[in-house]
């Protein structure tokens, strides 16, 4: 459940960007004060154990398939939430990086989605409830199903809003939430079934292990307290973030409501969109050059906001034909000719 | 030069579970000599060491490098004297390029950037992979991760060194490049291994361990070819002294 | 991520590339993150209907890839094997937005520019990502983010992770394989085996993390990590951020393939 930076607008991409730093520094703050610096190898060798344990196919019974796991709530049961929600942004640092899992402005959406909610939500509010009288082989993997499948739910849940909050795809909320959510919970109970097979291994063999981890990390009021209030915070970034380009397009949030419902279209960059086609008509000097063709549509400061349709009649379409052909074949023909430069250097060189 | 000694007192130590793992070992090892420190698997060699290190502390007893006692006090300076080369270098290189391994350790004692530099390259250049400075460990063959861990180590300018199987997986080749190596080092040499021909030709001192315990403390010539010693205690004469393998007769 | 002999190609790939010194390599890390960074952005600030205006900013790709002397093939085949869940979204736009539009004549559905600006935009972005890594590397990178002031116990966390994921995925791998060959023709690991598989390698993690930890303290590490210097932003450096930054900006006011084919189709009639 990757984000791509192609599915997100920049001020969703923004706002999640900033909601993960903040996260993040107060995890760091954490692990600096709380733990032993012992943890610190500990989490980069964890970070690389999720790339390697993704290639292990678990086969799921009964049904002849098999599956792998994320590693999210494997590294906040041995690691506890803050180290492992840091461990879980580094792999998916790399993921984007090295892989194109996910993108770079989508790593804010992608560390919340899949660390944020396993780690300070799922973990604290289920895993250590239920874990906290006693540890048992039943209680693991009922304590284990149930965090996995919640923290996957939430995640994709938060999929669903960013996608549509960014206005890319065509897809209604329901149908989207349909699709989603039904997956992330067979997912989740994979997830779940394979990390309390893990854990019970663990706690077996090394039990120190995971008291360690469960030990002198309490999360407890005051911890909860503060997870809400950065919560409240990211809230407030986000919604700030959405008002900010809906102030332009007074209807944007009101309209961005209605289009969950599956009513109303969404657009992503309203304003500056609306400023830059006003500059546009205005610098316009060619006869031909039609984006006031938008005015056929409704206005988008009509409230609307249904976005600029920017090449309606058929002769400003062959223009953007024309002018994009030209303009790849060109790019292609710089790119080649700086390579065959640069080969002849390498030939005259040698 | 009294300060490159290495001493242990009576050690003793226990591991949480309850394992006996070292019963009382006594040396001292003065300076520039060549240890071998040999036993069967389970003896109690890489606990030992890790005593020597002070990554471990004994229960009972002391390590004293010079004049100074090991402990978590005096850690930061007994680490500079002291260097350890592990068993698998893929645990003590754990940057990501050559130059940024070695530089590590110098750059953890603050050292400006210019003096890290001239360590690094210097200790580079010894162990002959300044070539592969900017290359990531993970490109390196076994030999050459080998090179660089010790680099690694050399950088830090230690007086002894500590090596845990320096020679294990190693191509023939490759292995006695890095014997050459060692040989050609002027340091305090602590060397645990069970490559007893290596041992044989390296060290000219040798401490047999058994259970936890000194069963054999001295010239490495007089104990590696005590056949009934080296059997009781797990290991085998090295090949280079027993009989040829085709006519039957002794070296 | 489907084969481990793959991804660890990949990474080696991408690692051996960012060890070139061409001109595009030689630039301040922190200048080809900035100026990826706001490529991205441009990029996907451009709304769903956009097509042409995104054409320019093909050039940026275009240049670095034949400035850094990187291959195509294996960045292009990146892009190929892009999330099946864009397409999986993307695919659905023109079932759902059913308004039409003409072009030379034909009648189309609006979600399929929609639907290929998605397309074109994961392109792009996937490809910037790429071209970021693959000239800077993972280091020089590390270094970018320590003058971002990002914590050094990330940075350092992050940098580990990276060092030991070829080591792990081979420790995998052989575990793997000495499973297969005692157990033909399973497609996966057996529930029997799903916890002792994974644990045991988790636990063989676990004591490696205590051994590196123990190199680490050996050499006098005390939770502190000192990079080393890095050069200072060169005047050429700005320039090039500042170049991009005003091209970036240039082609998000301007549709230039508009203005264009405008002025030729115009110069016909």
């Amino acid at each position: 459940m990757h984000m791509a930076d192609a599915l997100i607008s920049p001020v969703v991409g923004g706002a999640m960007w900033a909601a993960t730093a903040g996260v993040a520094a107060y995890s760091i703050k954490k692990v600096q004060t709380e733990m032993d610096e012992k943890k610190i190898p500990l989490m980069g060798v964890m970070g690389a154990f999720i790339f390697a344990s993704q290639m292990i196919n678990f086969t799921i019974p009964a049904t002849g398939s098999s599956g792998h796991i994320g590693g999210g709530l494997i590294l906040a049961i041995l690691l506890g939430p803050y180290a492992g929600f840091l461990t879980i942004a580094s792999v998916l640092a790399i993921q984007a990086l090295f892989f194109a899992d996910g993108g770079l402005l989508a790593y804010g959406c992608n560390v919340f989605n899949m660390g944020f909610f396993s780690c300070f939500i799922a973990y604290p509010l289920i895993y250590k409830v239920l874990m906290k009288k006693e540890y048992s082989t039943t209680r693991i993997f009922l304590a284990s199903v149930l965090t996995a499948v919640i923290g996957l739910q939430l995640g994709a849940f938060g999929v669903v809003l960013e996608t549509l909050f960014s206005g890319k795809t065509e897809l209604p909320f329901g149908t989207f939430v349909l699709l989603m959510q039904p997956i992330h919970l067979a997912i989740g109970v994979v997830e779940g079934l394979v990390t309390a097979a893990i854990a019970t291994y663990i706690w077996n063999a090394r039990p120190e292990i995971m008291e360690k981890a469960s030990s002198g990390e309490t999360i407890g009021n005051i911890s909860i307290k503060k997870v809400v209030a950065g919560l409240v915070a990211a809230a407030v970034v986000t919604g700030a973030g959405l008002s900010w380009f809906a102030s332009s397009n007074p209807d944007g949030l009101e309209w961005a409501m209605i289009k969950t419902a599956g009513t109303a279209e969404l657009e992503a960059t309203g304003g500056l969109h609306q400023q830059l086609s006003d500059l546009q008509s205005k610098t316009a000097f060619l006869p031909d050059y039609s984006f006031k063709a938008s005015e056929e549509e409704p206005e988008p400061s009509g409230g609307e906001g249904e976005e600029a349709w920017p090449a309606v009649d058929g002769g400003t379409s062959t223009s953007g034909l024309v002018g994009g052909s030209l303009t790849l074949i060109l790019a292609a023909l710089v790119g080649g000719g700086i390579s065959l430069m640069k080969r002849r250097k390498y030939r005259i060189n040698s | 030069m009294s300060h490159h000694k290495l001493e242990a007192k009576n050690l003793h130590f226990n591991y949480p579970d309850g394992h006996n793992a070292v019963k009382g070992m006594s040396f001292s090892i003065h300076h520039g000599e060549s240890v071998g420190i040999i036993g069967a698997n389970g003896a109690g060699k890489s606990t030992l060491l890790m005593l020597l290190m002070g990554v471990l502390f004994p229960n009972q007893g002391e390590v004293c490098v010079g004049d100074v006692q090991v402990t978590k006090k005096t850690l930061p300076m007994i680490r500079q004297r002291l260097g350890m080369v592990f068993q698998d270098p893929d645990d003590q290189l754990f940057m990501n390029t050559v130059y940024d391994d070695v530089a590590f350790g110098p750059r953890n004692y603050k050292l400006n950037e210019k003096e890290v530099e001239k360590r690094v390259l210097n200790a580079l250049e010894v162990v002959g992979i300044l070539h592969l400075k900017d290359r990531a460990p993970f490109k390196l063959s076994g030999g050459e991760k080998r090179a660089a861990a010790i680099a690694s180590v050399l950088s830090m300018q230690p007086d002894i060194l500590v090596m845990d199987e320096p020679t294990a997986a190693l191509d023939p080749k490759s292995r006695r490049r890095v014997m050459e190596l060692l040989r050609s080092f002027k340091h305090t040499k602590i060397v645990t291994s069970h490559d007893l021909d290596m041992i044989y030709e390296m060290c000219d001192r040798t401490i047999v361990i058994k259970n936890g315990e000194i069963a054999a403390d001295g010239v490495t010539s007089e104990i590696l070819v005590n056949a009934e010693l080296m059997d009781a205690c797990g290991l085998e004469v090295p090949l280079a002294l027993q009989n040829c393998p085709v006519c039957g007769s002794k070296k | 991520m489907a084969n481990i002999a793959d991804s660890i190609y990949n990474m080696r790939l991408l690692d051996d590339l960012a060890r070139q010194e061409t001109l595009i390599h030689k630039l301040h890390p922190l200048v080809k993150l900035l100026t990826t960074v706001s490529y991205l952005t441009v990029v996907v600030s451009f709304g769903r209907y956009e097509v042409a205006g995104l054409l320019p900013l093909f050039f940026y790709p275009v240049m670095v890839l034949a400035l850094a002397e990187l291959p195509l093939k294996p960045i292009l085949l990146r892009i190929l094997l892009v999330s099946p869940f864009i397409i999986g979204i993307g695919i659905l736009n023109p079932v759902f937005d059913q308004q039409t539009f003409e072009l030379a004549g034909k009648e189309f559905s609006r979600g399929w520019v929609t639907f290929l600006s998605i397309l074109l935009k994961s392109g792009l972005t996937v490809t910037a990502a790429l071209l970021l890594i693959a000239t800077t590397g993972m280091d020089r990178l590390a270094g970018a983010l320590r003058i971002l002031k990002v914590p050094r116990i990330f940075v350092l966390q992050l940098l580990l992770t990276y060092r030991y994921i070829s080591v792990l995925m081979e420790e995998v791998a052989r575990t793997l394989r000495a499973y297969s060959l005692r157990a033909p023709k399973q497609k996966g690991v057996h529930r029997s085996a799903w916890g002792s598989l994974a644990g045991q390698l988790l636990l063989r993690t676990f004591d490696r993390a205590q051994r590196i930890y123990e190199a680490m303290c050996l050499r006098g590490f005390a939770g502190e990590y000192h990079s080393g210097e890095i050069n200072k932003i060169s005047g050429w450096d700005w320039a090039y951020l500042g170049g991009w930054v005003a091209f970036f900006v240039l082609a998000r006011m301007y549709n230039i393939p508009l203005l264009i084919g405008s002025l030729l189709t115009g110069v016909i009639r």
